[in-house]
């Protein structure tokens, strides 16, 4: 009888604090690598605004805006080379690879969407529109012989085909528009700053959820999406990443702003790379921190 | 006979019970304190009734006025709810800050809500970029009713206004009225403030004074078959393309046009077009950078225009600023700009290996450390580079 009493407390304990998800903690993260711009000629990255990873190639991308090259790394951050095409690129800003290795790139400088083909080395400058107006594309993915480009006159993010036709759109239904997008877990998803809420579609454009997080984000710049749905948001302005669960709860930030290793100063873009790790580019550390569990 | 005795002990027992609970023994006050001086139209209840003590220490007290606390913490002492909802929203400014005071007499005044005066002369002493009067004036404006449109603690909308811009002026001007005033209007008639300007102009029908040179051409100019995106102002405008072309260019990520976000299409107060102040334009997305900076130790000196400092449609350099984080501030702090701690190209943040400038080490916008350092000057800032120090 003298038992029960002290089964009803193990009981209550492992209720209340077994019942924590994993993936919540918050500790996991640890910084592992820099990628930086420790080139032969010495030059620093400045505003670097984009990661791209080839995972077949084992090989980091950095697009170094600020100095219109690219940069590669290898899956350790070692330094390969740089890439300019032959100082022809204007403010370079996100990049792909298609499935022939051709590489993709917005160009902020003439709001062109290019393709290097480096194998000939020839450079094509596509301008886009859609119903008559001009897109403005900002971010890029590509999957399946698909590009995906988010316009940043509408907020709205274009399926293109190979001829870069327009083939779909993933939009929200009022006028407010995504600030950035990633294809996870076979949905494409989307972020609102304003709203502060993820919404998810179907690969064919149709809607397929929406959440709202809770209101603990300054300026949402980029988000992430867990394997297991946990939303990781980058926060440009507090300098950190923000966790919310499936259901948009928030469940902890980690990280602190700041210039040292580790930290952020004007981070632009978050992303899981495919060996698990987190990478987040910083325009004002010109860097990329790697970060692992 | 024990009634007889008995009813006047009552009286006397109640009567004492009233004078302790309105404040009638300090009546004391009243002996030094001019009585005239607490008298008005509308006098403060705890003054009413003689309670000095309500707000004062007769004594002893840490704060100037023998008060017993300072600021909004001793009016929150009594209007507690009004503690809560004005910490919601949009805030304004002498609420923020604590300062009752600035608007409310806290004895007694000739007007309602113990204002220092009628409510126009009291917003009137602070806001003196407003005009008293224009040649067409709205007739609250005119009649000093600016609470009319505004609210005076707080709101849930910029400039703290009492609902969204259309619903108030539709909430006098009836919509069969203001229909019958656009009989050509091709639209919906929304927007109102995109062509009025809500105090008033030079023009009749408070339209701005100001008009954007299409829309003096006609509607078609710009109200093509091919929708009205941004980009149909940057026909005209080549010159800001160029901005908006950076590689952060002010484009807004939403559906319709950027450039109406901030700008009227129509008409405006001043040849920018602008809908507001500067200030007012970018706090109406930038609240949180505004929020984030307004209480810290020390601020970047006001008045400031967030223009002098950032690129407004785009910029090649981080947090939009019109020219890196040395040129901009040298363009003011010549000093500074020639004679400093080394910046510049050839001198490598240890931190971050980028370059060193004026942002390395100071947050313009503020900080709690002075001169708008990111930490202190005295060792913990240094230290981030110079370790062997």
């Amino acid at each position: 009888m003298k038992k029960l009493p002290f089964l009803v407390i193990f009981a209550m304990t492992v209720l209340l604090f077994g019942g924590a998800q994993p993936g919540y903690a918050a500790v996991t993260w640890q910084w592992l690598l820099s990628l930086k711009g420790q080139t032969s000629s010495g030059h620093s990255m400045r505003m670097p605004s984009a990661l791209y990873c080839d995972q077949a190639h084992e090989r980091y991308y950095v697009v170094d805006t600020g100095n219109n090259r690219l940069l590669s790394f290898n899956k350790d951050g070692k330094f390969i080379k740089e890439f300019d095409a032959g100082g022809q690129l204007q403010s370079p800003f996100d990049m792909v690879k298609d499935r022939e290795g051709h590489i993709w790139l917005i160009e902020k400088g003439r709001n062109s969407l290019t393709m290097i083909d480096l194998e000939n080395k020839a450079v094509e400058n596509h301008s886009l529109s859609y119903h008559g107006l001009t897109v403005f594309p900002n971010r890029l993915e590509y999957k399946d012989n698909i590009f995906y480009v988010l316009d940043k006159a509408t907020g709205q993010v274009l399926k293109l085909d190979q001829d870069l036709k327009v083939t779909g759109r993933f939009a929200s239904r009022g006028a407010m528009g995504f600030v950035d997008f990633k294809i996870r877990n076979g949905l494409l998803w989307a972020l609102q700053r304003d709203a502060k809420a993820v919404l998810s579609f179907a690969m064919d454009g149709k809607p397929a959820s929406s959440v709202v997080l809770e209101d603990v984000v300054r300026f949402p710049c980029s988000l992430e999406v867990g394997p297991s749905g946990i939303f990781y948001i980058l926060d440009r302005h507090e300098g950190d990443v923000v966790v919310f669960d499936k259901k948009g709860r928030f469940r902890y930030r980690f990280l602190t702003p700041g210039q040292a290793q580790g930290r952020l100063y004007f981070p632009i873009e978050l992303k899981f790379d495919p060996w698990g790790r987190l990478c987040i580019v910083e325009e004002g550390n010109g860097r990329v921190e790697v970060f692992a569990r | 006979m024990l009634k007889l005795i008995g009813l006047p002990m009552l009286l006397i027992v109640v009567l004492f019970f009233i004078n302790v609970a309105t404040g009638f023994a300090e009546t004391t006050c009243f002996q030094c304190h001019k009585r005239t001086d607490f008298r008005g139209k509308v006098v403060h209840q705890p003054v009413a009734k003689g309670r000095c003590s309500a707000c004062h220490s007769p004594h002893v007290a840490r704060f100037k006025g023998l008060l017993q606390k300072s600021g909004a913490s001793l009016c929150y002492g009594c209007h507690k709810e009004q503690a809560a909802i004005f910490a919601q929203g949009i805030v304004h400014q002498p609420v923020r800050q604590g300062q009752c005071l600035t608007c409310h007499d806290v004895h007694a005044s000739e007007a309602k809500g113990l204002l220092k005066g009628r409510p126009a002369e009291t917003c009137f002493a602070c806001h003196k970029e407003l005009k008293a009067k224009y040649k067409h004036t709205h007739s609250p404006y005119a009649k000093g009713n600016c609470l009319a449109c505004h609210q005076p603690h707080q709101a849930a909308r910029v400039q703290l206004l009492k609902s969204e811009p259309d619903s108030l002026c539709v909430s006098c001007h009836k919509r069969d009225m203001v229909e019958q005033a656009h009989p050509d209007y091709p639209a919906e008639i929304r927007n109102c403030l995109s062509c009025h300007n809500p105090h008033g102009s030079s023009r009749k029908a408070m339209v701005r004074d100001v008009l954007h040179k299409p829309f003096k051409k006609g509607c078609a100019e710009c109200h093509t078959q091919g929708g009205t995106g941004t980009e149909t102002c940057l026909r005209c405008h080549e010159e800001i393309e160029k901005e908006v072309l950076s590689i952060h260019g002010h484009l807004l990520y939403q559906e319709g046009n950027s450039c109406t976000a901030c700008h009227s299409p129509h008409a405006g107060d001043t040849a920018s077009l602008l809908k507001g102040s500067q200030k007012q334009i970018c706090r109406s997305c930038h609240e949180d950078s505004f929020n984030r900076y307004r209480d810290r130790l020390y601020i970047h000196p006001e008045p400031f225009d967030c223009k002098e400092c950032h690129a407004v449609h785009g910029s090649n350099h981080l947090a939009m600023l019109k020219d890196g984080g040395n040129n901009t501030c040298s363009r003011c702090h010549e000093t500074q700009g020639k004679f400093t701690h080394p910046v510049g190209e050839e001198v490598v943040d240890q931190r971050s290996g980028q370059m060193v400038t004026c942002v390395s080490c100071h947050h313009p916008m503020g900080t709690d450390f002075k001169y708008n350092l990111k930490l202190s000057g005295e060792k913990d800032l240094c230290i981030q580079c110079h370790q062997a120090y």
